[in-house]
């Protein structure tokens, strides 16, 4: 079974340099949100300046249509953004984990129904749900993460799953069993940190999915008005596109850079995991 | 087949138990309380909601998918008059993508982190982080407004009745465009697939023989190793198939682009349930099936793999 | 440099953009911009908006609005009101054909009436339906509407978007929602249907046998451009000549360009004279304190919301009838000012304290517990979440912590209209030319109920409901002025709801191209040059 889109299987190990690029990256992004309330020059809501007012010193990415700093808009959206991301990452590893571990070790009827459950949900349309969901519900940050994080655990949850079954055939694996060791330890001790690299890959890649299909509902107009994002920001910037430049720039720069960093230290630290099961194209 | 029922379930139960009322979608303004129970009723919405999901299944396994409200035609045929141009543009992006990720897979194989290979890898992952309605309004900014080469928006030229090859040529050419930004976000996938599969068979024996007996590089390559190296593009592809619906959707938003990714769109603006349960359906459908060739596929091409 | 490309791209011929080419070309097509797929053609059977739109040149109502929006003819050549208000009569043109060939009866006026608008189009049913009694026709070109009481706005109500006239021959049997002609449609209007591909475009030709003449514009096409911002480069590209509606910062863009012609107009029948209108909950225990609705009121800056949620283009409400009812629209009333010092002080005395924090909490309000912060959400469809983005804004400053929901139109409306389920929503209140028509549904308690944008606050007045029911009867145009005036005081007094902003629409076209009227059959006087 091939691999969910954007596994973007093993890259050059030049990767060095483009794993450090990448560090570098998302370290500017984790500041950014971090320190988001002492960096930004004004609240994101409030009216700080003249309406659509270009980058200035005062203003240094500009204001939009109403006359609110984008510069603080940015920061405060990073911070939506990436917890976005982090909690859909959090929660798919979690299901991803759980159920690929229990499939591939139980084996049998468990590993049937499970691996349904998984091919059901990994068919899902995910932008459609996505959409469909904000649209009768009304947007909200919590529901595009439920929704994201729905339909994102099934390509852990095969690859977990793939390792779980080779790792159990292994001797020191047999030996802790025949030894009496508790089917918690087996998979904490065990089972949990072979499988890690390989999540962590999936997971950094899946992050910047996240990231751009919420760049994505935001530009059809399902963005949340109350919660500063990338996307609802890009997707303000829809009307302006000609006139202020700078309210598409700075938010679309800060998404590809932030799934661009995502990506190379994906695929920096997949390289150095000795060939691990889900960063090849297929199981 | 139960996957497919199964989402639909899914999608009907969502779309039933959340607020929001299509007949206040389709009255629009100005309507009275009799109006819209009479318009409820009309469409069977007055009914508890196990009688309407039994109708509902009941009709779609007769091959039924219903009416759409707001256009009062069967769902079937509307998304039947969408779907050429969706398959279209998907279909030339996917070719699109292939056809120049091979090349660039090759250069970038050809000596592993030189710096051929690192500026290819760099591009084609910058064109896959950048959102893709922006690199679309960038594209028709600048190479549709400014440089005047392609048009900004739609299919064919407004009003234009030419038929046969002229009308071929119009639409290739407002294909253009929203293709190749599509595409773009495929690229990343494919160009790494076919780079590293070229660097794992080049390495092989048979190719080092090959090597020692004085063939050229450049046959190795297209005789020897391309073929086995293309196994994991080609059967990546399908898995792909519900990330390119979903890329469609957007770029059918900027481009103009009569699919059904805008009718998707609208029914869910009109909350037009038939509608969007049949695309729900149509979609999956089209995801499961993929999925299902891409396996077949994969097994015939490698013989290590046998199915289940 | 586009001239240098196009040569360049000589070799590749079909590559060359239409702006090489267009030279050699005769007779371009008029092309014009919508942003949905209306689905169908029928206008009878639905107010949608796209329909109606795309629908408009096809079809002719009894009587015409001039751009003073006065009934002048159209299938309709006179008509006579008897003295009592409550019996029109119609005499239709002798001279009209279907685009099919069939002549026009006063039978299609009656089924139309009959069989689809009483029964489709949600606007005219609810406004003529309880009112009239029945219509006839005496002769094949006379058609009588008898109503049960004076009934003073029919003239307004009988424009092609209010009631246009469909073919009895092809409606006749079936189910209308279903009919074939809504897509393939049969009308009198100045252009006839050729074809419509869906998602793409509709192609209309000029009807040689209009019955004022035929059009100049020889073909219409309608094109499908989603996305307001690419209309808009389109429009540039030379691509499209016509735009319904042009995003609020291109329209100075648009405006310096000498290629193109940019205007306003106030809108036509049901969707003219629209007030953006913010209505409290009055079901809402917070709401019911008039302190609280009036220092709102005083905290909004609506001189600020026109230039930075509209741009300019419209004008500051000031009067709860817009300005564009010339008759109705009363001047010099107390509209509340933008205060804040006044916001605060009536905030205080309602007990809405600010306590060193950045939102007032409640101290000795009744039934709120101490505390409480003063949190409001503001509902607004997804296409007027703009309006949202400033209230909070503007709000924050005297401590009022404004949440903004932006639900798509059909969950909006049942949340608004039919759960209830809000603090305050925003509504364009679109007036039409006469406050029977689109102003009524705002104040009186009769439209309290599940209906989309009927009365939002849930304002009940018995003084209110019956001085509508005099200005609606009344046929002296001074009474209902004075009514109106009234009506307006208290509205004012009471003040359910906060006007902001009289909105205008903008149509954008290409320069070569003069004489649009403003009515959904726009180009059918329009000339275009090259």
């Amino acid at each position: 079974m091939v691999l969910d889109s954007a596994s973007l299987p093993s890259a050059p190990a030049s990767g060095r340099i483009a794993g450090a690029i990448g560090l570098v990256l998302i370290g500017v992004i984790i500041i950014a949100a971090l320190f988001a309330p002492w960096l930004a020059s004004a609240d994101p809501f409030d009216l700080a300046g003249p309406a659509l007012a270009g980058p200035s010193p005062n203003h240094i990415m500009g204001t939009d249509a109403i006359g609110r700093d984008l510069f603080s808009g940015v920061l405060y959206g990073t911070r939506t953004s990436l917890l976005i991301a982090i909690t859909v990452g959090a929660l798919a590893s979690a299901f991803g984990v759980t159920i690929g571990m229990i499939a591939g070790y139980y084996g049998g009827f468990a590993d049937d129904f499970l691996m349904r459950m998984t091919e059901l949900f990994q068919v899902l349309p995910r932008f459609f749900l996505a959409a469909v969901a904000i649209a009768l519900l009304g947007p909200g940050v919590d529901r595009v993460i439920v929704v994201l994080a729905l339909t994102s655990w099934p390509v852990l949850a095969r690859v977990v799953r793939a390792e779980i079954l080779a790792l159990k055939q292994l001797d020191f694996v047999l030996a802790s069993e025949a030894l009496g060791a508790t089917k918690f330890h087996l998979f904490k001790n065990v089972f949990l940190p072979h499988v890690l690299p390989a999540v962590l890959v999936l997971v950094g890649l899946l992050m910047g999915q996240v990231l751009l299909t919420e760049a994505s509902l935001g530009f059809i107009g399902l963005g949340d008005p109350n919660a500063m994002t990338w996307g609802t920001l890009a997707g303000q910037a829809q009307g302006f596109f000609r006139v202020a430049w700078w309210l598409a720039l700075f938010p679309g720069l800060a998404i590809s850079a932030t799934v661009l960093g995502l990506n190379l230290i994906a695929d920096a630290l997949s390289s150095r995991v000795q060939n691990p099961a889900g960063i090849s194209a297929t199981e | 087949m139960p996957t497919v029922l199964g989402i639909v379930l899914i999608a009907f139960l969502l779309i039933h138990l959340a607020p929001g009322d299509p007949v206040m979608a389709l009255a629009g303004e100005h309507g009275d309380a009799a109006y819209y129970e009479f318009m409820r009723e009309r469409f069977g919405l007055n009914r508890s909601l196990p009688d309407q999901m039994l109708t509902y299944f009941a009709r779609v396994a007769s091959g039924d998918l219903g009416m759409s409200y707001v256009h009062g035609r069967s769902t079937a045929s509307l998304i039947m008059e969408r779907a050429p141009a969706t398959l279209l543009l998907t279909g030339s992006a996917l070719l699109l993508a292939v056809i120049v990720s091979i090349p660039l897979g090759a250069f970038a194989a050809r000596r592993p982190h030189g710096s051929w290979d690192v500026s290819i890898s760099g591009a084609v992952l910058t064109l896959y982080s950048a959102p893709a309605f922006w690199l679309g309004q960038l594209a028709i900014l600048a190479i549709a407004l400014k440089l005047g080469w392609l048009p900004v928006q739609g299919m064919t030229t407004a009003g234009d009745t030419q038929s046969g090859i002229m009308r071929a040529l119009d639409v290739a050419r407002h294909l253009i465009l929203p293709a190749m930004v599509l595409a773009s976000q495929e690229l990343a996938v494919l160009v790494r697939l076919t780079r590293s599969g070229l660097i794992d068979e080049l390495a092989r024996d048979h190719i080092r023989t090959a090597r020692a007996k004085g063939v050229t590089d450049a046959a190795i390559l297209i005789r020897h190793a391309m073929p086995r190296a293309l196994l994991p593009a080609v059967t990546v592809i399908g898995a792909r198939v519900g990330q390119l619906i979903a890329g469609a959707v957007v770029i059918e938003i900027v481009f103009g682009w009569p699919g059904i990714g805008r009718l998707l769109l609208t029914s869910l603006q009109n909350r037009d349930t038939p509608l969007l349960l049949a695309l729900f359906l149509v979609v999956s459908f089209t995801v499961v099936v993929a999925n299902l060739l891409t396996d077949l596929v994969h097994a015939a091409l490698d013989p290590r793999i046998t199915l289940r | 440099m586009r001239r240098r490309w196009c040569l360049l791209f000589s070799g590749a011929a079909w590559l060359a953009s239409p702006g090489c080419a267009r030279e050699a070309k005769p007779a371009r097509p008029f092309v014009a911009a919508v942003t949905t797929d209306p689905g169908h053609l029928n206008t009878a059977i639905t107010t949608n908006g796209s329909v109606h739109t795309a629908g408009g040149l096809l079809y002719d109502g009894l009587v015409e609005l001039n751009d003073e929006l006065e009934p002048v003819p159209a299938l309709a050549e006179r008509w006579e009101v008897d003295s009592a208000g409550t019996r029109y009569r119609f005499h239709l043109r002798r001279d009209v054909r279907w685009h099919d060939g069939q002549p026009l009866h006063a039978a299609d006026v009656k089924f139309t009436f009959e069989q689809l608008l009483l029964r489709f189009h949600s606007r005219t049913r609810a406004s003529l339906a309880p009112v009239l009694d029945r219509i006839e026709t005496p002769d094949d070109f006379t058609v009588e509407f008898i109503f049960r009481r004076p009934y003073a706005a029919l003239l307004q109500q009988l424009n092609v978007e209010e009631a246009p006239i469909m073919p009895q021959h092809l409606f006749q049997t079936g189910d209308p929602l279903r009919n074939p002609a809504n897509t393939a449609p049969v009308g009198t209007g100045p252009y006839r249907f050729v074809s419509y591909s869906a998602g793409s475009e509709i192609r209309f030709i000029a009807n040689k046998e209009y019955f004022r003449g035929q059009p100049a514009i020889r073909e219409v096409v309608l094109r499908i451009v989603p996305n307001p911002t690419v209309q808009v480069l389109a429009l540039e590209a030379g691509e499209v000549d016509w735009l319904f509606g042009v995003p609020g910062p291109d329209r100075a863009r648009l405006r310096q360009d000498k290629r193109f012609t940019v205007v306003q107009t106030p809108g036509y029948s049901g969707g003219s004279n629209c007030i953006s209108t913010v209505g409290f909950n009055l079901d809402k225990p917070l709401f019911r304190d008039i302190r609280v609705r009036r220092a709102i009121a005083h905290s909004v800056d609506r001189d600020q919301v026109l230039a930075r949620v509209l741009f300019g283009e419209g004008r500051v409400a000031d009067a709860p009838i817009s300005s564009g009812i010339a008759f109705a629209h009363a001047a010099g009333l107390a509209m509340p000012a933008f205060d804040t010092a006044r916001a605060a002080s009536l905030l205080d005395n309602a007990g809405w304290r600010r306590m060193g924090k950045a939102f007032r909490t409640a101290r000795g309000v009744d039934g709120v517990p101490d505390g409480t912060a003063l949190t409001i959400r503001f509902t607004a469809m997804p296409g007027q979440a703009a309006y949202g983005d400033l209230l909070r804004a503007q709000l924050r400053a005297v401590g009022i912590d404004l949440r903004v929901t932006a639900l798509e139109p059909a969950v909006f409306s049942q949340s608004v209209f039919t759960a209830r389920d809000f603090d305050t929503a925003i509504i364009s209140y679109c007036n039409g030319t006469d406050p029977e028509i689109g102003v009524r549904r705002q104040y009186v308690s009769a439209s309290i109920g599940p209906v989309p944008f009927s009365n939002t606050a849930g304002y009940r007045n018995q003084e209110m409901d019956a001085l509508f029911d005099s200005a609606a009867s009344a046929l002296d145009a001074g009474v209902r002025t004075s009514l109106y005036r009234r009506i307006q005081e208290i509205a004012v007094r009471d003040q359910p709801y906060i006007w902001l902003v009289e909105t205008l629409n903008t149509r954008a076209f290409s320069a070569r191209c003069t004489g649009f009227g403003i009515s959904p059959h726009f180009a059918a006087t329009a000339h275009c040059g090259n």
